[in-house]
């Protein structure tokens, strides 16, 4: 039952970290997404840095234990892939038609 | 006792202390306006509106195209981590050209959050379907299609769920008559149940759904939401 224990967090948690740093490198500048997210990447593989401990690192990213965290961030190397053909970025793709969002809607 | 009024007693926010009404709490509010800006900023080719309703309930609303990015943004982001689908609703307005609303309820257990993301469509456009971001959105996907009629795109396996064997029509939809198009019974000849067209007067089939009083004089000029962004707002400014 649950999560297998990770052998080596470390080392899985700077290689993912690094594989989505990469992922976003190829995000234009200016796009929100890829500037929040290699924020919050950057603040993990950081404090990855300073740790030796997995319950050292556990505590002070405090987001789960170290599996989750391996979780994490193969969900968001993932996302980061799938964002690159869906390009989020860009202008508003469509807009609603007139009263679409209205609560209550009109009288028919 | 005498009492003086001070700056402090006229800046103090209101405490509901009425029983019977939801309090607001002014913590987790702001907490989500900032996520529901968040989503906005990080994703401005599918977010068309956020707002707050309720007070506390967060939301999205997303054209069609944007279900699939949306739902995984909010699953997979280290910010969000929307893991559990709780359920997706639909809803009909026929009066819209986009008649139906599809709702989707997410969970972040992380986070213990809640979000709404809505999307529209009509009887003919299809939208994508989740089961790709989420595996329990199969079955909820599969019961909006039988009620509604709404046409998922790449559904495994899109089927009737609900209703019976042979059953034709959608019944969630506002045009489907209350008492439905066939009644079922047994048949002493034929010794079976027979399905047989409804027998019904016609004049027992005008339903007359609006009241002739307002229900909710109270709520005439409230707005339901409470609006955090509207993209659809800055276009005009530019």
């Amino acid at each position: 039952m649950g999560l297998a224990v990770a052998p080596n967090p470390h080392h899985t948690l700077g290689a993912l970290y690094g594989k989505i740093l990469r992922t976003l490198n190829k995000m234009p500048e200016s796009a929100a997404y890829r500037k929040y997210t290699e924020q919050i990447v950057r603040e993990r593989a950081a404090v990855l840095q300073q740790t030796k401990d997995t319950y050292e690192l556990e505590s002070k990213i405090n987001c789960g234990q170290a599996e989750e965290l391996i979780i994490q961030a193969e969900n968001e190397l993932n996302l980061a892939r799938k964002m690159l053909t869906w390009k989020p970025w860009e202008p508003l793709v469509a807009k609603p038609p007139k009263g679409q969002w209205d609560w209550p809607p009109a009288k028919a | 006792m005498q009492r003086v009024a001070t700056k402090t007693d006229e800046a103090a926010p209101q405490v509901e202390t009425r029983p019977t009404v939801a309090k607001v709490d002014p913590l987790q509010k702001s907490q989500l306006v900032e996520f529901g800006k968040y989503v906005a900023e990080c994703l401005p080719k599918y977010v068309q509106k956020v707002q707050l309703t309720a007070g506390n309930e967060l939301e999205i609303l997303i054209p069609s195209e944007g279900v699939i990015p949306i739902l995984q943004f909010l699953k997979d982001h280290h910010n969000a981590q929307f893991a559990s689908l709780a359920d997706i609703a639909g809803m009909d307005v026929p009066s819209r050209p986009n008649r139906f609303e599809i709702i989707y309820n997410l969970l972040s257990l992380r986070y213990n959050a809640r979000i709404r993301v809505k999307t529209y469509t009509d009887e003919l456009t299809p939208v994508d379907s989740a089961c790709d971001v989420f595996k329990a959105a199969n079955w909820y996907e599969r019961e909006i299609w039988d009620m509604y009629g709404v046409f998922f795109a790449n559904h495994p396996d899109l089927r009737r769920i609900l209703t019976d064997y042979g059953f034709e029509g959608h019944p969630f939809r506002k045009d489907f008559p209350l008492s439905g198009y066939v009644e079922v019974r047994y048949d002493d000849e034929q010794k079976r149940v027979v399905v047989e067209p409804l027998e019904l007067a016609q004049e027992f089939r005008r339903f007359e759904l609006s009241a002739p009083w307002e229900q909710f004089p109270n709520f005439r000029g409230n707005p339901a939401a409470e609006e955090v962004t509207d993209a659809t707002d800055v276009k005009k400014d530019q």
